[in-house]
């Protein structure tokens, strides 16, 4: 076991929480089981629930380097693995063509010097203890991309025809993170361990709100985790196309306190409605509904 | 829960419960297969399995891979390893088990049905006649449904050869957009490195031409929209199965609104046309009823934002436009979907009549935020849909 892996449920639980990132045991089951068992961690949920923020958070509490790779339309292999610097491999074609016979020439401009590392190989060529792999919103790419990212995320290792096999130095943590605008093919699934992401609670959301909004007093950023939880219950989530997700929620928080609010009241809630909600139906439908959702919770 | 109740890793016990959870959920439709079984067992041994919580995480994240099948996973789970006797039956598979059908008011059918053991199952299937009584009403509502269904599902022997004809000999050509991949080609622009030297290597190592890189064309993605309400009943089947052979190969969602909307993508993966048919009216709850254009749509832009792509949708609204529904609510539904796609694309089989115009209330929408309306009431006409349809995205 390397040092440093937190390796029980609770020592993730806790790593993390001292960076900032409040995990439930559900889902530090799944992390504590992806890295123990080698296999990729997908991460679906609905936009800012954290997905992204929890592959930021272990590539801190590990220490180690975190690749990205962000999908989207129209991505493909050389903005995802490698291209060749073609331009610096001509330029060298031209200055030595008088000097070397051909076959040394052909070695040296495919010497490794040439070759642009994009992120899933400079995941791969990474130096031991490894790095944390995010694969960002993979429901962006297209289906060949998946095709292939499913023999990588199967064998952690490409095939450069010029040079050969590369392989994983060490392997790395891998996230992959889908907002589900598409389902993904389930072989990509099967490689994978699956969660799904759900809202935090409301202790969860007030700690999350504490730490990133320290500046909120106490009584404000747990009206904010107490407001933005009732919202996303029923029967007011209905209401609603796009619930805010936990980014809104310490952005609203923020907010809040840029305005000098002490409490939330109708006028500030109407006036900061964009913070929360993106689209003009929901600023609409939250305008209707702010009386009922600042009214106090009856005593439990 | 406790550790002996599950049985020890090494005495093979462990292995066996884990095996048949893992049938279980199986049974009840979730993508179980061995290699999983294994990897949850490698799982359980990974956490502290006397937590009940903790080996329910590690089962769920092993053997859950979509987000609908939480709930199902969550029964189960609580069924079989609740009480060691339940689960012991069950795996056994020989008794009903009177636990689980005392709670079953509250399960997903899928779950309930993956309890029940296959003898009770079978009995269920050969005589349901006490199940009908206490159901009336809405048995004799989907009886209706269900004759009516019936004739959508198959197509005829004439039929079938005239959808395959038209299909290969009218393919729809699905106008094409220059996606953001790229290939050589040779108009000016970025230079196709690649390409470059190989052709080069070609020629002694000059470079005489020099490809550039140029965006792959590919089909615009297509969303079918079909009206399957009373009135369009005559048209929605061989449209569907049309479409379904001619709009081969292109990305496509498909839907289907009555008094609902219904998915059909699914079905539209069928490669025969009647297995796509007897598919479609499965999913298809309320086939010829009636229509609720706006509701549909809402539940299109809601629920199924994602079938639209970034503008770029060809959008094929199957309808006659005979709609009842609140007008207002389907002209702000009907301008959304015009905004998200490139072009929107009436198709209205009451073209037919000379002098037609539309006039009803939800065709007066219709014909308002529709790019262009196109007649499809016979197969003739579809040959000239294919015409139509280059003409209209040329502009």
């Amino acid at each position: 076991m390397t040092p440093g892996l937190p390796d029980s449920i609770s020592d993730w639980i806790g790593a993390l929480q001292a960076q900032g990132y409040f995990a439930d045991g559900r889902l530090a089951t799944a992390l504590h089981l992806a890295v123990r068992l080698g296999r990729p961690l997908l991460l679906e949920g609905e936009p800012g629930v954290g997905k992204t923020e929890l592959a930021k958070a272990v590539s801190r509490v590990l220490g180690r380097e975190m690749v990205r790779l962000q999908c989207y339309d129209g991505l493909e292999q050389r903005d995802a693995l490698y291209e060749w610097n073609h331009a610096a491999q001509l330029l060298h074609l031209r200055l030595a063509q008088q000097s070397s016979a051909p076959e040394q020439l052909e070695r040296e401009i495919y010497d490794p010097q040439y070759l642009i590392a994009r992120p899933l190989l400079k995941a791969l060529q990474a130096q031991p203890p490894g790095v944390v792999l995010l694969i960002d919103e993979v429901d962006r790419a297209d289906e060949p991309f998946e095709a292939f990212l499913l023999e990588y995320l199967g064998e952690y290792q490409v095939s450069i025809p010029e040079l050969g096999t590369v392989g994983a130095e060490a392997m790395p943590i891998t996230f992959l993170t889908s907002n589900r605008t598409r389902d993904l093919h389930d072989a990509v699934k099967r490689r994978c361990l699956f969660h799904f992401m759900d809202y935090p609670d409301r202790d969860r959301e007030l700690a999350i709100v504490r730490q990133h909004v320290p500046e909120a007093s106490a009584q404000l950023s747990s009206q904010v985790a107490a407001f933005v939880h009732k919202l996303r219950s029923q029967p007011y989530a209905d209401a609603f196309v796009r619930l805010p997700g936990i980014a809104e929620s310490v952005e609203w928080a923020k907010a809040l306190v840029a305005l000098n609010t002490v409490h939330l009241d109708p006028e500030v809630v109407d006036s900061t409605a964009g913070v929360l909600f993106k689209q003009k139906e929901d600023v609409a439908a939250l305008g209707s509904l702010t009386n009922d959702l600042l009214a106090p919770e009856k005593a439990a | 829960m406790s550790v002996s109740m599950l049985g020890d890793a090494r005495s093979g016990k462990l292995a066996e419960n884990i095996m048949g959870f893992g049938r279980l959920l199986r049974r009840a439709g979730l993508p179980v297969d061995s290699s999983r079984i294994a990897l949850g067992l490698q799982a359980v041994q990974a956490v502290d399995i006397g937590s009940r919580d903790q080996l329910r995480w590690a089962l769920e994240s092993v053997l859950v891979s979509r987000e609908q099948d939480r709930v199902v996973f969550g029964e189960l789970f609580d069924a079989i390893f609740r009480n060691p006797e339940i689960a012991k039956q069950l795996m056994a598979q020989l008794l009903p088990v009177s636990k689980a059908q005392k709670e079953s008011a509250r399960r997903r059918p899928r779950s309930q049905e993956a309890l029940s053991s296959p003898a009770q199952r079978q009995r269920e299937d050969a005589a349901p006649p006490k199940e009908e009584h206490r159901l009336d009403a809405a048995m004799s509502m989907s009886d209706q449904q269900r004759l009516k269904q019936a004739d959508f599902e198959m197509l005829s022997a004439s039929e079938y050869r005239l959808v395959q004809r038209l299909a290969t000999q009218i393919a729809l050509p699905i106008p094409q957009w220059p996606s953001r991949r790229r290939m050589a080609g040779r108009r000016a622009g970025a230079l196709h490195w690649a390409a470059c030297l190989r052709r080069a290597a070609q020629t002694g190592g000059e470079f005489i031409e020099l490809p550039s890189r140029v965006p792959r064309l590919r089909p615009l993605p297509v969303v079918i929209l079909v009206d399957v309400s009373g009135s369009m009943e005559r048209y929605a089947r061989m449209l569907l199965a049309f479409l379904h052979a001619a709009t081969r190969g292109a990305a496509r969602r498909v839907f289907a609104f009555g008094s609902q909307l219904t998915d059909l993508t699914r079905a539209f993966r069928a490669e025969d046309p009647d297995d796509m048919l007897v598919q479609a009216a499965h999913a298809i709850p309320d086939f010829a009823g009636g229509t609720r254009m706006a509701e549909s749509l809402k539940v299109l832009r809601t629920e199924h934002r994602g079938a639209l792509i970034g503008r770029r949708s060809l959008v094929l609204v199957i309808s006659d436009g005979l709609d009842t529904g609140d007008l207002q609510a389907l002209d702000y539904e009907l301008s959304w979907l015009h905004k998200q796609s490139h072009r929107m694309v009436w198709l209205n089989p009451l073209l037919r009549f000379d002098g037609y115009a539309p006039l009803a209330g939800g065709a007066r929408v219709l014909a308002r935020q529709s790019h262009a309306m196109l007649a499809v009431h016979n197969l003739s006409r579809l040959e000239e849909l294919a015409e139509a349809l280059r003409q209209l995205l040329r502009r």
